[in-house]
């Protein structure tokens, strides 16, 4: 707490900065992040730099906090025991406990990242700091930020969205088996008699092909809800400090810093909580006593 | 005719499809390299933060639950052998009680006994007492009696000498005695 007139201070030197950086001019936040180095066959954008520093933070704090583990838990340790258990408790509700625990490291990883990839677009500096390009005539052609919140970049948010597509593949095809993961889709599974058995077999079996199109889609309503809603929170920030003026940008904008934390918040939640819904309706089964699907 | 109609939708979305694809790589910057480096950086940054954090913590999790679990029986136990130590222990009260009250009940009948034969003891040395007494008493009032009567006859035969002036002889003397003691004790 007696920290926290320094921390506001801070605050709102970085969100002056842009102003005395620009000037009178407004920098609209481009739908891409700019590449900071380009060596060629590898290039480094500042969402790609924003997401190394977040994930050093994250294992930097997560490896102080186990580093003197003990069976009586206190300061980060007690911190970090907290967000994991209540995150596999809630994961927990909705997959099961068992495969809750076994594919926590990834749901519980998405949650952790997304939530503070998120917070941290908001730190002052983050966005705001950073060069002009220009052109060989000395034109402006680009602000390029040292930093930029990770998932407002498609390629994190698709980057995230594919990699839960492979493991959520890899889960549904351990779980059941290939021929399984196929009977899953198309194959109907309940009870029937006669001519209605087999109207629903063939029902059931057009209706694996929209499942087939809404599993294909999945990856790709995860990619634009994440950056959609993240681009759209920092735009409006941006917008706010450009319209409050170059005195009172920093008040304009306050109040959205709030919003964008509970959006930051809601939509790590909303992220974990869908892919952990559509890892369960594939893995989990109504013998087991589980949720089932 | 429905055949080429669908076949140039097909075509139509796939140059649709082509056109999103395009419109992706230019005005959202997707790029495959960038796409694969930030998927291959989030899996590695799981797998780190799996290996310094969900795995310790979970197994410290596990760690403590067991010894709740553990905790949990051993106070189960302990309640249960405190229930039978309490039963034990009120069995043993009461046998003791029941031995305890014997006794006072044996103690009492023995103390009564014992008081009812000192009492018969007392009743009968003073019995013996007072006929020793009795005894005594008599044997004194038959001394001084035949003392008395000694001393009685020889003061009338010495009264009878001198009123008399005779000399008495023993059988006189015995004769007057008593006659004397007959009227005495007439």
């Amino acid at each position: 707490m007696r920290h926290f007139p320094t921390i506001i201070a801070v605050w709102l030197f970085g969100l002056a900065l842009p102003l005395q950086a620009a000037g009178d001019g407004h920098h609209e936040l481009p739908f891409n992040a700019p590449v900071l180095v380009d060596f060629g066959f590898f290039k480094i954008t500042n969402s790609m730099v924003a997401m190394w520093l977040v994930a050093a933070v994250i294992i930097f704090i997560a490896q102080l906090a186990t580093r003197k583990i003990s069976l009586v838990p206190s300061g980060l340790q007690n911190l970090l025991e907290t967000v994991i258990e209540g995150l596999q408790d809630f994961l927990a509700t909705i997959m099961g406990a068992k495969l809750a625990r076994d594919t926590f490291w990834f749901f519980g990883s998405i949650f952790i990242f997304i939530i503070c990839a998120n917070w941290m677009g908001l730190f002052p500096g983050v966005g705001t700091i950073g060069i002009n390009r220009v052109n060989e005539a000395g034109k402006i052609i680009e602000w390029a930020p040292f930093l930029r919140g990770a998932n407002a970049d498609l390629n994190m948010t698709l980057g995230l969205a594919l990699a839960f597509f492979a493991m959520w593949l890899y889960w549904s095809v351990k779980a059941n088996g290939p021929g399984g993961f196929l009977a899953h889709i198309f194959v109907y599974q309940g009870e029937g008699k006669g001519f209605i058995k087999i109207m629903l077999i063939a029902i059931f079996f057009l209706v694996g092909f929209l499942e087939v199109v809404s599993i294909l889609i999945r990856p790709l309503t995860l990619t634009f809800r994440l950056y959609g809603n993240i681009y759209a929170g920092e735009s409006l920030l941006e917008l706010m400090l450009y319209m409050g003026g170059k005195w009172f940008g920093w008040l304009a904008a306050l109040p959205f810093y709030f919003l964008e934390l509970m959006v930051g918040a809601i939509q790590a939640l909303v992220f974990t909580l869908l892919t952990a819904v559509f890892t369960s309706l594939m893995c989990t089964h109504d013998e087991e006593g589980e949720h089932g699907h | 005719m429905d055949l080429i109609f669908i076949l140039a939708e097909t075509g139509g979305v796939a140059a649709e499809l082509q056109a999103v694809g395009e419109n992706l790589k230019s005005q959202f910057g997707l790029h495959g390299q960038l796409l694969f480096s930030q998927m291959i950086g989030f899996l590695v940054f799981a797998f780190l933060l799996k290996k310094f954090a969900f795995g310790p913590i979970q197994q410290m999790l596990d760690q403590r639950k067991m010894r709740i679990a553990e905790g949990e029986e051993k106070l189960k136990r302990i309640e249960r052998q405190l229930a039978e130590s309490e039963e034990t222990t009120a069995a043993a009260i009461a046998k003791a009680n029941d031995e305890a009250v014997r006794l006072i009940n044996e103690a009492k009948q023995g103390a009564h006994t014992f008081s009812e034969q000192k009492a018969q003891e007392a009743i009968a040395q003073a019995q013996s007492i007072l006929t020793k007494a009795e005894a005594a008493a008599k044997a004194d009032r038959d001394r001084l009696i035949a003392e008395l009567k000694g001393e009685f006859g020889r003061l009338v035969a010495a009264t009878t000498a001198q009123v008399t002036g005779k000399v008495l002889n023993a059988d006189d003397q015995k004769r007057i005695n008593e006659d004397a003691l007959a009227k005495v004790e007439g």
